[in-house]
């Protein structure tokens, strides 16, 4: 392996660190305020830890973390199941008709201006709830389903090209072994492209924490998101609090992806192993 | 398998009739973040029983989209002055029952008077806080400018040529809001801050801030905030609240640099948000108990406190910190406080002659 590599000189390793420092430093700058004493967020006055406990004491601005990590866990993991299905469809079905209309319609929520998507969600809602009655009130369920239109269309197409890179002699040996297509489905296909679905709920997830613009269309009483409340106090100025907050939220999702990474890391030395194993038997 | 659908049965009805329970005597309030009192709600809802739910809002368009579409399901929504105007128009908002609002005597009669060129007959809506757009100066470097005892409460030190420019290279900064700088300049040279005549815009509002482009730094409506804060920028149009942040940021830093809030002797507009019902609320009655609620001058003593904006019930004053009602950028003196005029809503005509002006100007540099 070493040998086939060339040996990156200084200047490459002077790219990658600037590159580094760029994308990292502004976090860490961040970070490294939450500690300040001080009201202001540009200005050093001391170490302290009153913002961590500001934060706890704030109720609004807790009640929208939760609220938040609610609405992406949730959105996430539907957009995983119905963007998944979506790109299996497109993918592995082979073509039918209007194929190319509805990959082109697939990708549309990605390309779409925030502002139309909240609005047209909006009127849409509003219109439902004159015609049917439902929903009676717009709230964190309202915000569940516009954010996983959006976040289908991402899950599908980072599952879609995992799916076209799928080697589909393994599926075809299963199917010649007795399995059928669900059970191909389950045991092959889906094992092979759990990284892509992995990533892609990540990726909504985290969309999803992100958004205001949409939220703030769709929400109702009871249902403010935590971008909506950074966004409200601009008004009176921003406190460090949200410094705490973000430290807090780089933290566990770097704890959470690092988690991730070494869970996936183990089972593929697992499966290395077995491999060897069948191989040598 | 049946007793498990009689059990799913059984939690679904119980899960509705809790539902049901807690459904009466709920109060929704859409409201900016911080912008009332940390004691204001639990207060109210232990004297009345009815439970508040909390919701901010991140600017006031949002507030109007759903405003227009309808249904938002919120009981009280805090707008601006001009927003309301245009609202009150749309009819999205129910008449107040004044029977139901015994404070509304509380509120001062000269500020109703000017409120009602936007909300006819005070019918719709009741002031909470308000502010003022002015000028925000590092006290200083404009010193050094113009001289130690240049008196910097008017217009002058932007809208006059001269002035401008010798303050244009330590940084001149305006709103970019035409709806409010245009009246602001009618009112300088002396017009009716209020008027729609787009020949009076191009012969005598343009001419003025024609003048002025060449000065002026940047068109931004909170830049100027910590351009200020740091002094990086020395006059900035704008708003009190935000002006108002850059005073206390700047003094906190403690980096030599003092800002200070003017509002000019020539008079200058005047925003409120303003507490409004929108026509769909669901719990009426709990929102004209709030709004009541919120006349009280115990209570507003408290709001404005803790928030450092002024508010519209006099009787209050003398329960608000000295710090605060002492400060003529925050509680103007009565002479400039009567040279106050609110911003007019602006007909679609002379929106768009106003916005083509505007823009022009910008791009003029």
């Amino acid at each position: 392996m070493a040998n086939t590599q060339t040996k990156a000189g200084w200047p490459s390793w002077l790219i990658l660190g600037l590159g580094f420092l760029f994308l990292y430093l502004p976090i860490f700058v961040l970070m490294f305020y939450s500690f300040n004493e001080s009201r202001l967020v540009t200005v050093w006055a001391g170490f302290s830890t009153k913002w961590y406990g500001e934060l706890f004491r704030d109720d609004q601005m807790m009640g929208a973390v939760w609220m938040s990590l609610k609405i992406a866990f949730l959105s996430a993991t539907m957009a995983v199941a119905l963007g998944t299905m979506a790109s299996v469809a497109l993918v592995r079905f082979g073509r039918f008709r209007g194929k190319t209309v509805f990959t082109a319609m697939m990708t549309a929520p990605l390309v779409m201006p925030e502002v139309i998507t909240g609005l047209s969600l909006l009127l849409l809602f509003v219109t439902l709830a004159q015609m049917i009655g439902w929903p009676a009130e717009r709230g964190m369920l309202t915000i569940w389903i516009a954010h996983t239109t959006f976040n289908m269309a991402y899950v599908a197409v980072v599952v879609s090209a995992r799916l076209r890179e799928l080697d589909k002699s393994l599926e075809e040996a299963a199917m010649d072994l007795g399995a059928n297509r669900l059970a191909v489905f389950f045991k092959v296909t889906l094992p092979i492209v759990a990284p892509a679905l992995f990533s892609g709920w990540l990726l909504a997830f985290t969309l999803s924490l992100d958004d205001l613009v949409i939220a703030s269309f769709v929400s109702g009483p009871g249902s403010t998101t935590l971008p909506m409340v950074v966004f409200s106090s601009v008004r009176l100025g921003v406190s460090p609090k949200i410094n705490a907050l973000a430290t807090i939220l780089v933290l566990s999702v770097a704890a959470v992806s690092l988690l991730g990474w070494w869970l996936m890391r183990r089972k593929e030395l697992q499966r290395q192993k077995e491999m060897r194993a069948a191989y040598a038997s | 398998m049946k007793t498990l659908t009689k059990l799913a049965l059984a939690a679904s009805v119980s899960l509705a009739s809790t539902m049901t329970l807690a459904a009466d005597k709920t109060l929704n309030v859409y409201n900016w973040s911080d912008y009332i009192a940390e004691d204001t709600l639990p207060t109210f809802e232990k004297e009345t029983g009815v439970k508040v739910t909390y919701d901010v809002f991140d600017s006031n368009d949002v507030l109007e989209a759903k405003l227009l579409s309808g249904k938002t399901g919120y009981d009280v929504v805090v707008p601006s002055s001009t927003f309301l105007a245009r609202q009150i128009k749309a009819g999205v908002f129910q008449k107040l029952d004044m029977s139901k609002l015994p404070n509304h005597k509380n509120l001062d009669p000269a500020m109703m008077a000017k409120l009602a060129e936007l909300d006819p007959g005070n019918a719709y809506a009741v002031p909470y806080l308000w502010g003022t757009t002015g000028i925000g100066i590092n006290v200083a470097k404009v010193k050094e400018r113009l001289g130690e005892d240049f008196p910097v409460d008017t217009w002058d030190i932007v809208f006059k040529p001269e002035l401008a420019a010798k303050l244009a290279d330590c940084g001149i900064t305006v709103l970019d809001a035409y709806d409010e700088v245009v009246p602001t300049v009618l009112n300088y040279i002396g017009e009716d801050p209020k008027s729609q005549d787009q020949k009076v815009l191009k012969k005598k509002v343009a001419p003025v801030l024609d003048a002025i482009r060449p000065y002026v730094r940047y068109f931004h409506s909170s830049q100027y905030i910590n351009d200020l804060a740091n002094g990086d920028v020395c006059v900035s149009i704008g708003w009190s609240g935000d002006i108002l942040q850059a005073v206390d940021r700047a003094a906190e830093a403690d980096n030599g640099v003092e800002v200070a809030y003017i509002i000019p002797k020539e008079g200058a507009g005047l925003w409120f948000d303003m507490l409004a019902i929108p026509k769909d609320a669901g719990s009426v009655d709990e929102a004209h108990k709030f709004l009541n609620y919120l006349m009280d001058p115990k209570v507003m003593a408290g709001v404005s406190n803790y928030v450092w904006y002024p508010n519209a019930v006099p009787a209050s004053k003398p329960m608000i910190d000295e710090e605060i009602t002492s400060d003529p950028a925050i509680y103007p003196t009565p002479e400039v406080e009567a040279k106050l005029f609110t911003f007019p809503v602006y007909e679609p005509k002379f929106d768009r002659a106003g916005t083509r002006m505007w823009t022009a100007l910008k791009a003029g540099k």
